[in-house]
């Protein structure tokens, strides 16, 4: 296979709080609204917060096109539905053969698991079932899509916590560029489940209120379900075959803290290290980036250490880059963030606005130096042909850090490309 | 690989049930005797029948402090300290210096994670109180916990990735990490993989019909390849690697251990979720097409680490995969180390490295009547010669497959 230099995202699919598709996630983000509220997945009444952004129930068209609804975990569904939407849009369909699909998570089916070993518990009045974790592992999701669209490339899950969806991006992208595979579905899918929902109430990290990124008075993440499947292939080969590239996949950046298990270093310096690691990839300034997509969690550590790693690699253009969180919008959905975030920075980059982070009380201040969109979308303004870039941040669990920037397509040769 | 720079082994670490370090697994290999422990069964877990498994590969009460300050480890899952521990192991080994370390990159392989602290986790939930949850269990509960407290340990800022592709993990961490030192992102990688076992691990494991069956005497054993084959052992543990550019690695006056010629990968769209594919072709022809690629044929490979564990369709798929690429031709001495130390644990990589080196391998314990349709047999035990290149192959339940070729340092 031909080593490719530019890698087009010809499809994107998305499963979030504001629906079973990327379009009803945009439509959602612009609105300035969030996605977060009570969960009715399982019972909450025990635990210390009551907000989440669950998934709304699919419609019965979906179901049926999904095969073996319901003997599929929550997780599955998601990655499905989402490669469904990815592959439609793109224009192909399986067998998928020399492809790979490189995909990130931390829950999987651990929701479903949870009723086998309530069961196992004998504390369930449903019985204990092992096909409720046929599809447990953190692979399930990966290996589904991989199977029902027949692909017989390399298959890989990465489970480094909140990254996991970033560091995906960053193997396809590396398979593609190797020519390892030609097309390559990258992305990943997590539920929510009561182990993750008690455990980081357990940590204080859930805001009891709806989590608010790169505020004074946040207090905390909203903890979100989903996931997201963007389909990666060589420019030439997107072109070739008449497809029309939403967006190019440019570099991937990854680090580690190696400072904390869970506290971020607090002067952001892997984080900063994985945005710059992710603009060396693409060959790129840190001028050439528009906005950036956020890890923004909410959470008091996490924003500030963020903050002052854009300081670091922005300098004082940090103030002045536009910062959004779309886990302001739909909550924090773990090891698939970053492949949705992505999704939703690819919307930005080809709508040409960058979606807000939803609107919180009045009198909520925005940290010093963070250019927060707020409230309304932004409109994106790149001067004579230089493509919008972005970055999109995911900043984890044990200090894996993953930075993934985006470009703009556009038709006409671009400036200040890289490899 | 790729026509980059050559990456090789330079350090090797292994925490298992027979001990710590290169020459514990080494001797474990030799003498090709599993040791095992009783799982513990609490009420209700197991199914209480005839020819469930009671037996598992266990660490219990080893001593961390030789690799981990007592004020670190407690703060540590089990799986966090079996692989701190190996990682310990293996950069002791290769002799790379701290600046090296901190700009290293982490890879860890894992099938279940900290699988005890997430059942301890969920007691808490459903026994007492979602409230009740610990935060420090919590912490520690994640995937990617063990590879985090690498970074820790050693202060190292690269990249840090948790493969979680069950049993093909290993192999594709070994093969993503060596391409980061090869591209010269990053000068030295530390790649491990670690599994520990919970009691609803076992007790599901045996539910699902996957573990070895008690023979007649209580016994249970492995048995790769053979007609009586039941099921797998298994086995916690940990491995770890440290890989190197050559040319860096020979600059220092490091010695390497094997060179990685190869790594191939593959998906079988026709496997069920929970067990392996039987279409042996859909994985023989990646590893077929990679091997290819590199120059070389089947005929260059000397040595076989096969992912034969006693899986009746695990063994059946790894024994048709050889066969399509070796056709008629005889096979090279096929060792399966896992009758030894069980599936997970310890991982591929180790016993890949130390067939490698050329260490004895054992008679396959369990092994006594060849399964005619599989067309295979095991190492018998005799001194074998040096092999130059080692093929290690990992075919995952669920599709994946995943294969490195490792050669040899003997002639250099």
């Amino acid at each position: 296979m031909a080593v490719s230099s530019k890698v087009a995202i010809t499809g994107i699919g998305a499963v979030s709080g504001w629906g079973w598709s990327a379009p009803a996630l945009w439509e959602g983000l612009l609105s300035g609204r969030p996605a977060i509220r009570r969960p009715e997945r399982f019972d909450i009444a025990d635990h210390r917060t009551q907000l989440a952004s669950e998934v709304p129930k699919a419609l019965p068209q979906l179901r049926s096109i999904i095969p073996g609804w319901h003997r599929r975990t929550w997780a599955d569904r998601y990655a499905l539905a989402a490669a469904f939407e990815a592959c439609r849009q793109a224009g192909v369909e399986g067998p998928l053969r020399g492809a790979g699909v490189f995909f990130g998570g931390s829950t999987a089916g651990m929701a479903e698991g949870e009723k086998y070993f309530k069961a196992l518990l004998g504390r369930s009045s449903e019985g204990l079932r092992l096909h409720d974790i046929a599809s447990h592992q953190m692979n399930g999701p990966g290996d589904e899509v991989a199977r029902h669209f027949g692909v017989d490339g390399p298959v890989h899950t990465v489970s480094s916590a909140c990254a996991a969806g970033g560091l995906a991006l960053g193997r396809a992208l590396e398979a593609l560029r190797a020519g390892e595979v030609e097309l390559a579905l990258a992305g990943g899918a997590d539920s929510l489940c009561q182990l993750t929902y008690a455990g980081f109430n357990s940590l204080r990290a859930v805001d009891a209120e709806v989590c608010r990124p790169f505020r004074k008075n946040r207090a905390g993440l909203s903890l979100g379900e989903g996931g997201a499947v963007l389909v990666l292939e060589p420019l030439e080969r997107a072109l070739g075959r008449g497809a029309r590239p939403l967006a190019l996949l440019e570099g991937v950046g990854a680090s580690c803290d190696a400072h904390h298990m869970t506290a971020p270093h607090p002067e952001g310096t892997g984080a900063a290290l994985a945005m710059e690691a992710a603009l060396a990839d693409a060959g790129l300034a840190p001028e050439a980036i528009h906005f950036i997509n956020s890890h923004g969690t909410g959470t008091p550590l996490n924003d500030v250490a963020e903050g002052k790693a854009l300081d670091r690699v922005f300098g004082e253009r940090a103030r002045r880059l536009p910062v959004t969180s779309t886990k302001a919008c739909v909550g924090h959905l773990l090891g698939s963030s970053g492949a949705l975030e992505a999704a939703a920075t690819v919307m930005c980059l080809e709508h040409g606005q960058v979606h807000p982070v939803p609107w919180g009380r009045e009198s909520e201040e925005v940290l010093e130096g963070i250019d927060l969109v707020l409230g309304e979308p932004r409109g994106l303004i790149s001067q004579g042909n230089v493509p919008a870039r972005a970055l999109s941040t995911s900043f984890a669990f044990g200090g894996a850090n993953a930075a993934v920037l985006l470009a703009a397509f556009s038709a006409i040769p671009a400036e200040g490309a890289g490899p | 690989m790729n026509g980059r720079p050559t990456v090789v082994i330079t350090g090797l670490g292994a925490v298992s049930a027979h001990g710590c370090g290169r020459r514990a697994v080494a001797s474990a290999l030799a003498g090709g005797e599993p040791i095992l422990g009783e799982v513990d069964r609490p009420p209700g877990l197991h199914r209480e029948r005839e020819g469930s498994s009671r037996k598992a590969s266990l660490i219990r009460g080893l001593d961390f402090k030789p690799w981990i300050p007592p004020m670190a480890a407690r703060r540590m899952s089990p799986p966090s300290k079996m692989a701190v521990a190996a990682a310990k192991m293996a950069v002791e080994e290769c002799g790379v210096e701290a600046e090296a370390l901190h700009e290293a990159a982490v890879y860890v392989s894992t099938n279940f994670g900290p699988s005890t602290y997430s059942e301890r986790i969920l007691r808490q939930v459903f026994e007492e109180n979602p409230e009740a949850v610990s935060p420090m269990l919590f912490t520690e509960s994640v995937a990617n916990a063990p590879a985090a407290q690498i970074a820790l340990a050693f202060r190292a800022v690269g990249p840090n990735v948790t493969v979680t592709q069950r049993e093909a993990g290993a192999l594709l961490a070994l093969s993503q990490a060596a391409a980061e030192v090869a591209r010269g992102r990053v000068p030295v990688a530390i790649v491990a993989a670690v599994d520990e076992i919970s009691t609803v691990l076992h007790a599901t494991l045996d539910r699902l019909g996957a573990l070895a069956t008690p023979e007649a005497d209580g016994t249970e054993i492995a048995r790769p390849f053979d007609r009586q084959r039941s099921g797998f052992l298994l086995s916690e543990g940990a491995g770890a690697v440290v890989l190197e550019r050559e040319e860096e690695a020979r600059g220092r006056g490091a010695e390497p251990l094997a060179r990685l010629r190869f790594a191939a990968s593959g998906f079988d769209p026709g496997a069920s979720r929970i067990s392996w594919s039987r279409d042996a072709k859909a994985l023989a022809d990646p590893l077929r097409r990679r091997m290819r690629e590199s120059g070389l044929g089947p005929g260059d490979i000397e040595g076989i680490v096969s992912g034969a564990s006693g899986s009746v369709p695990g063994d059946f798929l790894e024994a048709r995969v050889l066969r399509r690429l070796w056709g008629e031709a005889t096979l090279p001495p096929i060792l399966a180390p896992k009758a030894v130390l069980g599936e997970y644990g310890v991982g591929p990589v180790v016993p890949g490295v130390l067939a490698a080196l050329g260490e004895p391998f054992g008679a396959t314990p369990g092994f006594e009547e060849a399964d005619s349709r599989l067309g295979v047999v095991p190492h018998d035990g005799s001194p074998l010669p040096r092999p130059r290149r080692v093929l290690i192959s990992s075919l995952a339940a669920g599709g994946a497959g995943a294969w490195v070729v490792l050669e040899s340092m003997a002639d250099e």
